[in-house]
């Protein structure tokens, strides 16, 4: 059976537990990471000499980092609807993956760290603002492409929607300021219609606040 | 023809003409970014609303992402030598790409900032040296791998995860510090220096 290493609230075990939930692939996660540590044990580095969550355990096929393994699963158990058959499609749903790891990520997850779970006393304002002006021109992007489109890849979800999307239950929810997104917030309301983005995206966080 | 968007000191640019030559795509190139035209022209942030290059263009299809359009050439092209169809063996290529995007990478920023473009802004000499120790920790990562398979980044052969990270390897002794020794990973630059598209590319005299 698929095993899934890493803790519920992990943002990037989320991208892949909402994944393996549209799917419906029989699986077991096993919390490490986090309070549970066992980042650091000598058969951890093994699957993950990089020693960080998500890690997947295929019937033996190990994959780490969490973009690779969504890419995995979807052309493994959906080529053609998560993962595109098309080769340009594909490669733009890659590209959305890419963009929002690196960028977006850089925003958002920049301020849940540098803010929410960093401590008052230790919070670096400067820092924290610069994250949430990079959030603003990256949300912005994402503003622009629903216009046209309910999803990031077009009339349905991939791959490729899933580490913007995984992104919005903090972004929305996090006690700070933000621009006026209406297709955004729109497409946040459409995602938290899906049972797998409720369970696996929706993950309340208040543990990790002021844990830095 | 392909049309890559980008100047060719960049070291994402470098990646996807290095893969352009290792796969044996003509191409037509366009210099943007660096000192040469600002990526914030609006004719080229229609293209990236980020302003960054590599950008692509091939029979009207524009992607950015130095390593989405190396995976996407590998793929158009049917090199399944660089990039295996077979989902599992894949993953394995793939999963250290991204490791180069998200980790490797994040880790030399500080000091390549500071000691290969001497920017001022970049001088605080605490923080030089923790992204050099991080930087040497992912170098040891990548070496230990590089001794379990003898040859390349994901196995005994050549594979599309070796761009990333042959640029990466060649930053590393381009840029001026106190380097440990990593004997897989001195064996490995020297191992990619037998392939022309690197030494063009690659390990050209540029970090
Ligand atoms: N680039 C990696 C990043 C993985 C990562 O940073 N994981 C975090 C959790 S989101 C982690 O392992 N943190 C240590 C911990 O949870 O103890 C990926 O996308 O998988
Ligand atoms: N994640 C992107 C990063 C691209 C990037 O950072 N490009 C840099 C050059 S290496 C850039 O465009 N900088 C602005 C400039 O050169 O004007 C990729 O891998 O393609």
């Amino acid at each position: 059976m698929l095993k899934i290493y890493g803790r519920a609230t992990s943002y990037n075990v989320q991208k892949v537990m909402w994944l393996v939930a549209e799917l419906g692939l029989p699986h077991q996660r096993i919390d490490v990471g986090g309070k549970f540590g066992g980042l650091d044990t000598p058969e951890f580095l093994a699957m993950n000499p990089n020693g960080k969550i998500p890690v997947i355990d295929d019937g033996g096929v190990i994959v780490w980092e969490s973009n690779a393994i969504v890419r995995y699963l979807a052309a493994k158990y959906s080529l053609g609807q998560w993962c595109p058959a098309d080769a340009g499609q594909r490669a733009q749903a890659d590209q959305w993956m890419t963009w929002a790891s690196g960028e977006l990520h850089a925003g958002v997850i920049g301020v849940f760290w540098n803010f929410f779970r960093t401590k008052e006393a230790n919070r670096d304002w400067a820092l924290i603002r610069t994250c949430e002006q990079k959030c603003v021109t990256e949300y912005a992007l994402l503003e622009r492409r629903l216009t046209s489109q309910p999803h990031l890849s077009g009339d349905h979800l991939t791959m490729g929607d899933i580490p913007a999307a995984g992104t919005l239950y903090r972004y929305f929810t996090m006690d700070i300021q933000r621009p006026n997104l209406p297709n955004v917030e729109a497409w946040y309301q459409r995602l938290s219609q899906r049972p797998a983005y409720r369970e696996h995206v929706m993950v309340p966080y208040a543990e990790l606040k002021d844990t830095l | 023809m392909l049309k890559v968007l980008g100047q060719p000191a960049s070291i994402n640019v470098r990646k996807v003409l290095w893969a352009c030559d290792e796969i044996g795509i003509a191409y037509e190139r366009e210099d943007w970014g660096g000192a040469t035209r600002p990526t914030s022209d609006p004719a080229f942030l229609a293209l990236n609303p980020n302003g960054l290059v590599p950008v692509v263009i091939d029979d009207g299809l524009v992607l950015r992402e130095s390593n989405t359009i190396i995976r996407y050439l590998a793929n158009k092209h049917g090199r399944d030598d660089l990039l295996p169809q077979s989902a599992a063996t894949r993953a394995q290529v793939e999963m250290w790409m991204d490791w180069q995007a998200t980790e490797f990478n994040s880790s030399w920023r500080y000091a390549v900032q500071a000691l290969v473009r001497k920017n001022p802004n970049f001088q605080d000499s605490d923080q030089i040296d923790a992204s050099i120790k991080s930087w040497a920790k992912h170098v040891q990562i990548l070496d230990r791998q590089l001794a379990t398979t003898g040859a390349f980044v994901a196995g005994s052969e050549f594979s599309a995860a070796d761009i990333p990270m042959g640029l990466s390897v060649n930053r590393w002794f381009m840029t001026p510090l106190d380097h440990p020794t990593f004997e897989a990973v001195a064996a490995y630059y020297e191992r990619l220096s037998h392939r022309p598209a690197f030494m063009k590319h690659g390990r050209n005299g540029v970090a």
